[in-house]
């Protein structure tokens, strides 16, 4: 057991890097950044939602960079393109917990973020279970491939063009802006790095070249989930240090185990799994916010 | 009857205004606390409050009623309401004051040993120290908020109440000895706020209260969970800064490990 200083609740040292350490393990198995199931499971762990989404961004920013060094020696980071999403991102998380600290205050934040979730991890889960599902069946998707034909987004045609050469694009600033500001105010919210929600939107709306995806929307993840960090602590004095040193230990362990694992299982079976586990952590939320509370009161503002 | 609810509301705030500072203390109880210092350090898991004292009355008339009170701080509660087939949280009541840890032990129950009013001026319950301040959302009750507040307090086991002797199992209750002495044990759940409590020992004779003693218990974080709460809310900034570069470098540390392997 050990005492939260910021959380102010004591926690089993074991039990959070179990958690983590699973998280890790899935993240590295699939292959996503893993904040959209670390969060929620903080939260199911007792944590005070506020706390779970603003120490969760310490940990992708560690997941990140560590993500970020091997990509930049494969050299599969635009950095031209991820300097634009991080602008967007920045004022992006500044909104973010700007929304965040006013949810806070009006008692909704909790709502809020149960919404999100819900919305966030059926989607996503249920891709994921229809992708695996087609690819078992053994019929072919619509991959990436075929959509990268030279076919024109809105981000051809809006103005203040420039050239990516390393995407071999020549598209409007526009698009990365505000994808990067979109994706900067869910992280803030949410306590994710949205990796999940960046790579599929840089693949079909600024029809970026897969390798470089990757890279670039780590290179955006980690500014974002850091200033997130910093704003956090100076606004909410949200960010546990030690809840932050255990996911970090926890979630780095169990990455490395999860993609030596992962490289040899079938990529569809996992896919499935997790869509699965995803869909029934939604269904979870769902349960909570629509059967009628034992308690109808609750306390609000517990961290003011 | 709305408007009798909402004068009688208004008298209970103005009793709990007058008779906000329980001060009218004597402390002329001979009262002791065991640990006027309790420490909270990275094994911290809650503590015990021991309260001990004598009854001067030489042949142990008299009832004895100690409170173990948090400091008083602002609180909100909300009532869930149905929107769209979702429950989500209804407009925020506000309390100005509202003891953050309250435990009242008692040699037997309360009622018996003090009259209603006796007990709202002394605030010898959770309930007649909280303070309403807003409003409740039309068609509430605000001593339904009141009675919500105690209720989730009680259940967080921020408030705490303990009637007669303590039973074998349960540590934590008033216990009486021959020639006055008594001794009363709280437990502090590790979620009860880091400040300074005050432990109120009254000694109660025929509903009237005949003597009291107050004596202040604090409660403070030491070693790295001092350094850590210091730096994260004096210097907030460089809190994150140095959180940021924590983790910049157990993900470089992971990147070295895993590029060796």
């Amino acid at each position: 057991m050990i005492y939260l200083p910021i959380a102010e609740m004591p926690v089993s040292v074991l039990l959070v890097l179990l958690v983590s350490g699973a998280v890790g393990f899935v993240s590295g198995l699939v292959g996503v950044g893993g904040g959209f199931i670390m969060t929620p499971a903080l939260i199911f762990l007792g944590v005070p939602a506020p706390v779970a989404v603003a120490t969760g961004a310490s940990q992708i920013a560690a997941t990140s960079f560590s993500g970020i060094m091997t990509q930049t020696r494969r050299k599969a980071v635009d950095w031209r393109m991820g300097l634009l999403l991080s602008i967007g991102g920045v004022a992006g998380s500044a909104s973010g917990v700007w929304i965040f600290e006013r949810l806070l205050r009006l008692g909704q934040l909790d709502l809020i973020i149960s919404l999100l979730y819900l919305v966030l991890l059926s989607g996503v889960g249920f891709l994921m279970l229809s992708e695996s599902y087609a690819l078992i069946r053994g019929r072919t998707t619509r991959g990436v491939s075929i959509l990268r034909r030279p076919a024109r987004t809105v981000a051809h045609t809006l103005p203040f063009r420039i050239a990516f050469p390393r995407s071999g694009l020549y598209i409007s600033v526009i698009p990365p802006l505000a994808l990067g500001f979109a994706i900067g105010t869910l992280a803030a919210i949410m306590g994710i790095g949205g990796g999940f929600i960046l790579i599929p939107a840089m693949i079909y709306l600024l029809r970026m070249p897969t390798n470089v995806v990757v890279g670039t929307s780590l290179f955006q993840v980690l500014i974002v989930s850091s200033l997130v960090v910093v704003l956090q602590s100076a606004a909410t004095r949200t960010v546990d240090l030690v809840l932050a040193a255990l996911l970090m230990l926890g979630g780095v362990i169990g990455a490395q185990f999860g993609a030596r694992i992962g490289a040899g299982l079938k990529n569809e079976q996992i896919r499935g799994l997790l869509g699965i586990l995803l869909i029934l952590a939604s269904l979870k939320f769902l349960w909570d916010l629509v059967i009628p509370p034992v308690e109808p009161y609750v306390l609000g503002g517990g961290l003011w | 009857m709305k408007r009798a609810l909402a004068a009688l509301a208004f008298a209970l705030c103005c009793a709990t205004a007058s008779a906000q500072q329980p001060g009218d203390m004597l402390n002329d109880l001979p009262a002791a606390v065991a640990e006027e210092q309790i420490t909270v350090s990275s094994d911290y898991r809650g503590s015990y409050i021991t309260v001990f004292g004598v009854n001067p009355d030489r042949r142990g008339r008299g009832d004895i009623v100690v409170v173990v009170r948090g400091p008083s701080e602002g609180a909100v509660v909300m009532r869930k309401r149905r929107v769209f087939g979702l429950w989500i949280n209804g407009d925020p009541v506000e309390f100005a004051q509202a003891p953050s840890f309250f435990a009242v032990l008692s040699n037997r129950p309360l009622r018996q040993i003090a009259n209603a009013q006796s007990i709202w001026q002394y605030q010898l319950d959770p309930a007649a120290s909280a303070q309403l301040a807003s409003s409740v959302p039309a068609g509430g009750d605000p001593s339904a908020y009141r009675r919500a507040l105690v209720r989730l307090r009680y259940a967080q086991g921020l408030y705490q109440s303990y009637a007669g002797q303590p039973r074998p199992e349960q540590r934590g209750g008033l216990t009486m000895y021959q020639g006055g002495l008594f001794r009363a044990v709280v437990r502090l759940p590790a979620n009860a706020p880091i400040a300074r409590y005050n432990a109120d020992t009254y000694l109660f004779r025929d509903g009237r209260l005949i003597s009291s003693q107050r004596i202040p218990i604090t409660i403070s974080r030491v070693g790295i969970e001092r350094r850590i709460h210091d730096l994260a809310t004096t210097a907030s900034w460089a809190y994150g800064i140095m959180t940021v570069l924590l983790a910049l470098f157990a993900g470089w540390v992971a990147a070295l490990i895993f590029r060796r392997t």
